[in-house]
């Protein structure tokens, strides 16, 4: 219920500044009566007021049987989850694809329970494995950054 | 008879050998698609939209590929609910009720097969229903104006959370969030950025595939850390893999219903394959009374869910082709993916393009086929696919979508932007938000801002357009009874508990 109530009040105080910068928005010349501002402000509004509804009255969430309540541990494997993607992102260009997947998928399989070996053999396969697939294959180009020695 | 000419036409596109190698493969990727946890037929057909783009599939091959996955999809979410109890997505929640048990009791291989061929006839009503009724909508829809679309997807919105039953404000919300972030990037009417913060990225707008795959893919590997138990075990699918004449014709007269009834519920916006399969089997239940068996493998409890969906998958399609207004989250990828052929759909487009509407209708049924076949001499190299353990299957549902979002545009802020909108679709998901409405909700948003510009424009701003014709007048009411149903829900509800108080 809390949590709730400070998600809408979250997003309502984004609403409130979305629709403050949505304010400006003005065609310099326009022939056509509805602008560029009305539908978002529109939106934002009708969010709005139905988030304004959600702080006061606040739904009652529904948990499925198999669903462990949320507890500090789980909370950091989200963490770094989260982390290892945001380096995924980060590292994709510069090192490359291969290097990028192996450094991020390695972690990850770790915190999903696997073991070091079985983790590093497969994610290295796959790894070299998709790059094949999608670059040579199906012709979707991805960078091999730090590999690129090897290419020719 | 054109109909049947054009239908025919169909055939001929689809039964060209490089489309059916397209639909075998699309078939095989989306049933081991659906059967991966964490992944159903949106994460699927989203992935391969920039595939499909990068081979420069033309673009009924495309669609054709596109639609075979989507069923592959929905069949192979079947398999881990009857074999694991496991139901991949929402609609096959009344699957696992009857198909677990049977499973149980020896017959996994006839509660499969006996699935896959309810399915097979429910998307076999479904398709004809969609040969006969489709191209009438479609002339009918030329009637439309800006101003009918326009409340035609305010009914399509409404709709949504009409029909979601118990928390019609989160579906609202959500679909909002969804309208709003179409709103994202430069204005095509006056070339005004809004909502950019002068980020050159996001000047195109929020790009469909980031937003699907970080909403669906990435929120969903944040869920799988939360489960820690290690996969349950998967019954061994043994003995007769094959249902006989019997059984066949015992539940024949519950796909015949059950296929209409997922029609009619696959052709209404916003109601979809899960409401259909509930509903479904609800009926069944209360028609077969106290002689059924329902919840220890009754089998028509297993064909009644089963039929619903395949029958809804395939309606649903109907209105995104005739009207070009998506009625589940999956058709509104696949309006995204012929957004990138360039391909509007729409009443026009049974006229300008008929190869690619009845080459698409003609390879449902072929691809519909080809699961039935498929089912049979593959059921075990599937099961062994349920048992990949998690720490493997994790890292590369990860790495493959950051191929797919890289693939669209090639740059790292997709990817970047991608998580952000995961994490934020992981909280909605923590929070009981459903999170289809925002999908549908962002590829109705542009279209609904341009209608009703343009429908404004026409007027010269008098707003008595939205409601002066009889169609939009029509629209408004029946959106007015959408608005109210929840509302008489709670009502009856609450009279109902009041009653059950009196009564003690």
């Amino acid at each position: 219920m809390l949590l709730q109530r400070i998600f809408a009040s979250v997003l309502l105080l984004a609403c409130l500044g979305l629709a403050l910068m949505a304010w400006p928005y003005q065609a310099a010349f326009s022939y056509e009566p509805v602008g560029p501002r009305a539908f978002p402000l529109l939106m934002l509004g009708l969010m709005g007021s139905a988030l304004l509804y959600m702080v006061f009255r606040p739904a009652p969430i529904k948990h499925s049987e198999d669903e462990p309540p949320l507890d500090r541990e789980t909370l950091t494997k989200i963490g770094i989850c989260v982390a290892l993607l945001l380096v995924f992102a980060g590292t994709f260009e510069p090192l490359g694809f291969i290097v990028a997947s192996i450094l991020i998928g390695v972690p990850m399989a770790r915190l999903y329970g696997g073991r070091w070996v079985p983790s590093i053999v497969i994610i290295s396969l796959m790894a070299v494995g998709l790059y094949l697939l999608f670059d040579k294959l199906m012709d979707v180009p991805l960078p091999l950054g730090v590999l690129d020695v090897l290419e020719n | 008879m054109d109909t049947l000419g054009y239908l025919g036409q169909g055939f001929g596109v689809a039964l060209s050998p490089y489309n059916l190698v397209t639909a075998l493969c699309g078939t095989l990727i989306g049933t081991v698609v659906g059967l991966l946890p964490g992944l159903g037929p949106i994460n699927g057909v989203a992935l391969l939209i920039p595939i499909a783009f990068a081979l420069g599939l033309p673009p009924e091959s495309a669609l054709i590929l596109l639609a075979a996955v989507y069923l592959g999809c929905e069949y192979g979410g079947r398999i881990s609910s009857i074999l694991l109890n496991i139901p991949g997505e929402a609609s096959t929640v009344m699957t696992t009720l009857d198909g677990y048990p049977m499973a149980r009791k020896g017959l996994a291989g006839v509660a499969l097969s006996l699935s896959a061929w309810s399915s097979f006839i429910g998307a076999f009503i479904a398709t004809c229903g969609m040969v006969l009724f489709a191209p009438l909508l479609a002339k009918w829809a030329i009637a439309f104006g800006p101003a009918e679309y326009f409340v035609l997807m305010v009914f399509a919105i409404v709709c949504l959370g009409g029909m979601a039953g118990d928390r019609p404000l989160k579906t609202f919300i959500a679909a909002l969030i969804g309208l709003f972030l179409s709103t994202v990037g430069i204005d095509a009417n006056s070339g005004v950025y809004r909502f950019t913060g002068d980020n050159i990225h996001l000047t195109d707008g929020i790009q469909f595939v980031v937003l699907v795959l970080g909403l669906f893919s990435i929120s969903e590997i944040l869920l799988l850390l939360e489960k820690t138990h290690h996969g349950q075990e998967a019954v061994k699918a043994t003995g007769r893999m094959m249902f006989n004449f019997k059984e066949a014709a015992s539940v024949f007269v519950v796909n015949l219903r059950c296929g209409v009834l997922g029609f009619i519920m696959g052709v209404l916006p916003g109601a979809g394959a899960t409401l259909a399969s509930a509903v479904a089997y609800m009926t069944e239940k209360r028609m077969a009374g106290a002689k059924g068996t329902f919840g220890q493998g009754d089998m028509r409890g297993l064909a009644a869910p089963e039929t619903a969906i395949g029958g809804a998958a395939c309606g649903a399609l109907v209105p995104m082709l005739t009207l070009g207004v998506p009625g589940s989250g999956t058709t509104a990828v696949m309006i995204g993916a012929l957004s990138l052929y360039n391909i509007t759909p729409g009443p026009l487009l049974f006229q300008q393009q008929p190869d690619i509407v009845w080459g698409l209708i003609a390879s449902l049924f072929i691809a519909n086929v080809m699961l039935v076949i498929l089912n049979i001499p593959m059921i075990r190299i599937f099961t062994r696919i349920l048992a990949v353990p998690n720490w493997a299957l994790v890292p590369v549902i990860a790495i493959i979508t950051g191929i797919g979002v890289y693939a669209v545009h090639a740059t790292t802020f997709d990817l970047f932007l991608m998580i952000g909108i995961g994490i934020f679709g992981y909280i909605l998901r923590k929070l009981d938000f459903p999170l289809s409405p925002v999908l549908l909700g962002f590829i109705l948003g542009g279209l609904m801002e341009q209608n009703l510009r343009r429908a404004l424009s026409i007027s010269n701003g008098a707003l008595e357009i939205l409601w002066s014709s009889p169609i939009t007048f029509g629209c408004w009411v029946l959106t007015a009874i959408m608005l109210l149903m929840p509302l008489i829900r709670i009502w009856r509800k609450r009279s109902a508990a009041q009653r059950a108080i009196a009564d003690v």
